[in-house]
């Protein structure tokens, strides 16, 4: 049994799970308190110890099944640990797999992480698809055009050798029939295309961990009835002046009420300790009272704020309320980004409003012209800002997530939010259009604690009331 | 009164008003035997609290809760210092501190005397113990829930873990205090965000999700007995027919009941559009969500 479990955590830290060496051992002292036998229990004590958030539970479930159910021919075959743990069936499929790697012989490579997931070992196979997925492209300094070929063109051959085994097992299956076989070859047949048909899925599905705690906030109250429903596109000069006034006073308000609140918390508990012993001085009695200092809690803010043609309209928008966000927390970090990141807080500490968004334009060094590419400034984002996320960090993503087909990088943000409190995402498209064209917003959604359509004065003071409070 | 087996498990909740699923009962008799603390996630309002509340009433344990929220310090959670007590201690011990010292000749004699006597002032007699203390102190074993973790701050965190891993406390000025009885601990969180993975590998995890329709009839014909079978199917159905909107708060169990109890009263034998409409206070929270429904209620009457 120990061995079948360490092989199965293997398989789910090779699918990206994170199980550690201390679940494995919970996993085998629980083992002795149920029926291994009873699936229901069996699967519910691994799912327990393997997985620890709800999102990663269907990756979890996939694996399950590929591990005790298609791999092996039943789940009591792989619990039941007789002399003999193969069937005549698995044996031939052996002796097939065998059989393929004798006559490629020579032309192996590459191949052996493949046969040993059709021999029922896929851990190797899923580290290569894993692998695969979250491949960062090459940036080429020669090379101007961007392409995210290099992923496709891995799966493209790894998808040739599936082919290429498929067609050899299935001449195989047929050559090596025997007498008094009890299985037939067409179960055999069947379990070789079911396995390659879920290898091909394996590759080619992207994951999409369920997220069930996700916050999408679709539709506000009405406030501002006149120009709270407009589209900040199509603002006309007049009605942007009243809308930055607007704003700005909702920012001014609500920073008077995150002061004064600080104000009442920062008074802390008496400190005895510190008390008694300035007590000394006035012979015992305590005339100086002193109170534990509480640090405020700082919340800190990341901002990321897409600067592209597409969002255009918005953009400045969004600079200007990032920018009166600036007033209202102390660690607001903002940056700029087309398809590369750059950190534009120092622009806003140092010029008036104005000024700081047309320099983020000018002298950020964001080259604006560029197609909108969100998977490559999230690796630069880690390569260069990771640091800046904490446990205490809310990331706030401003886009519209259109990433012109460019490979979008979902682990890089499913990192991101490991190491930070909270994920907003705010899309200055409506809603319905996000699942449309090139937006990855379906992609990203799994890994946002909140996401919003920010397109109008009343969405955003509802989400700015929100933030602070 | 421990538990013997998963089936055990499954009758004794429902012997204590709780219907839990394999998966729920799974987890907690290994809990249970392992002694390992359950995190539980899920929607607001599917009974991760009533699970505790559950366990507690069948193994006639006394319930500790503590409600987690930002700002939460380990004097609110773990203990604090009662000052007024020790103020008034060292008054006594000035007046007191003559007769120690009275017979003695030499000064530094005086000072080896005063340390003779017991150190008091940080000693468990002035210390005054919060829920999670409380609850490793206490000589019978209790169910220690830990309400809404995820509200918590990072901090707050850390102090749970050694409390998780080993069932005791480092007070500074004392030193650590162990479990007496060890606790049956439920952390419960709404994702509001995620936990560390220091915390996740000391628990083990369950999720419960709204219940299935059978599960949730059962739920309802437990607690509203007598309920009429085709209005509660109706009921119950029209209820996962919401649940799948876009609702800013989606209808729980108790709100299914809470419903079920004014249909009850209104002395409901099926439930029309124009009843719905009027009784969906019922039901949702939000004037945008009543809308809503409002719009579709001839698709969500099942």
């Amino acid at each position: 049994m120990l061995d079948m479990i360490t092989k199965f955590s293997a398989c789910c830290k090779a699918a990206g799970l994170k199980v550690s060496p201390l679940e494995v051992i919970d996993c085998m002292s629980q083992l002795r308190h149920i029926d291994a036998t009873d699936e229901a229990a069996f699967r519910s004590l691994l799912m327990a110890n393997f997985i620890k958030s709800r999102r990663d539970q269907p990756r979890f479930l996939e694996i399950y099944h590929l591990f005790f159910h298609e791999l092996r021919t039943s789940f009591q075959d792989a619990v039941e640990e007789s002399d003999d743990p193969e069937t005549p069936k698995q044996k031939r499929v052996k002796e097939i797999i065998e059989k393929i790697r004798e006559e490629l012989g020579e032309n192996m490579e590459g191949l052996e992480n493949l046969l040993d997931y059709l021999g029922g070992d896929p851990e190797d196979f899923l580290n290569e698809v894993q692998e695969i997925h979250n491949m960062v492209e090459q940036r080429s300094m020669a090379i101007k055009v961007k392409s995210n070929m290099g992923q496709l063109s891995n799966r493209l051959s790894v998808m040739l050798k599936i082919n290429q085994i498929r067609q050899k097992a299935l001449q195989l299956a047929g050559d090596l029939d025997a007498e008094g076989d009890t299985f037939t070859r067409r179960e055999i047949e069947a379990y070789f295309a079911t396995m390659l048909d879920r290898s091909f899925d394996l590759l080619t599905r992207d994951k999409r961990p369920d997220n069930i705690a996700l916050k999408e906030v679709s539709r506000t109250d009405p406030r501002f009835f006149d120009i709270g429903e407009k589209p900040f596109a199509t603002l006309t000069p007049v009605e942007m002046e009243r809308t930055k006034e607007i704003t700005d006073r909702l920012v001014r308000k609500l920073k008077d009420m995150a002061t004064r609140r600080y104000a009442a918390r920062n008074k802390g508990v008496l400190d005895v300790r510190k008390t008694l012993r300035r007590a000394g001085r006035f012979q015992g009695v305590p005339l100086e009272l002193h109170f534990r200092d509480k640090p405020l809690r700082k919340g800190k803010i990341v901002a990321l704020c897409d600067v592209s043609g597409s969002v255009w309209s918005v953009a400045r928008f969004m600079l200007a309320i990032l920018y009166s966000l600036q007033e209202c927390f102390n660690g607001i970090k903002s940056y700029a980004f087309v398809s590369d990141v750059a950190d534009i807080t120092p622009l806003f500490k140092d010029n008036p409003v104005n000024e700081a968004i047309e320099k983020v334009f000018s002298e950020s060094g964001i080259d604006t012209r560029m197609l909108t590419d969100y998977g490559s400034s999230f690796v630069s984002f880690r390569e260069r800002h990771m640091q800046e996320l904490s446990t205490k960090t809310t990331l706030l993503i401003i886009g519209d997530a259109r990433s012109n087909y460019q490979n979008p990088h979902q682990e890089i943000l499913e990192e991101m939010r490991d190491r930070c409190r909270r994920v907003i995402w705010l899309n200055p498209e409506p809603m319905t259009t996000w699942s449309s064209g090139d937006s990855e917003m379906f992609t990203y959604k799994a890994h946002c604690h909140e996401i919003r359509p920010c397109r109008n004065l009343n969405q955003l003071v509802t989400f700015i009331e929100e933030l602070v409070l | 009164m421990e538990f013997r087996s998963i089936e055990h498990v499954i009758e004794a909740l429902s012997a204590s008003r709780y219907i839990p699923s394999t998966e729920i009962a799974t987890v907690v008799f290994l809990a249970a035997a392992t002694q390992k603390p359950i995190l539980v996630e899920g929607p607001a309002g599917v009974g991760k609290t009533e699970l505790a509340k559950s366990i507690s009433l069948y193994l006639d344990r006394p319930l500790i809760r503590m409600q987690c929220y930002e700002g939460l310090d380990e004097s609110k959670a773990l203990y604090e210092w009662e000052y007024a007590k020790q103020l008034l201690y060292t008054q006594m011990v000035k007046d007191k501190i003559h007769s120690v010292v009275d017979s003695a000749d030499t000064l530094a004699e005086a000072v080896e005397k005063i340390s003779e006597q017991e150190d008091a002032f940080f000693s468990e007699r002035f210390l005054q113990a919060r829920p999670l203390l409380k609850a490793i102190q206490s000589e019978k074993p209790v169910v220690l829930l830990i309400d809404e973790v995820d509200k918590s701050d990072p901090e707050f965190e850390a102090f749970l873990l050694e409390l998780l891993s080993d069932f005791q406390v480092s007070i500074p000025e004392i030193g650590t205090i162990k479990a007496k009885s060890i606790p049956f601990v439920l952390l419960t969180s709404n994702n509001y965000r995620d936990m560390s993975d220091a915390l996740k590998r000391r628990c083990i995890h369950l999720f419960i999700d709204y219940p299935e329709i059978e599960t949730e009839k059962e739920i309802v014909r437990m607690k509203i007995p007598g309920i009429e079978e085709a209005l509660l199917d109706k009921l119950v159905r029209t209820v996962a027919n919401m649940r799948n909107l876009d609702l800013k708060k989606r209808p729980c169990i108790s709100e299914t009941l809470d419903w079920a109890r004014s249909l009850m009263i209104l002395q409901a034998d099926t439930i029309t559009p124009e009843l719905l409409a009027s009784t969906l206070n019922m039901l949702v929270k939000f004037k945008s969500d009543a809308e809503l429904v409002k719009e579709r209620l001839e698709t969500v009457i099942a």
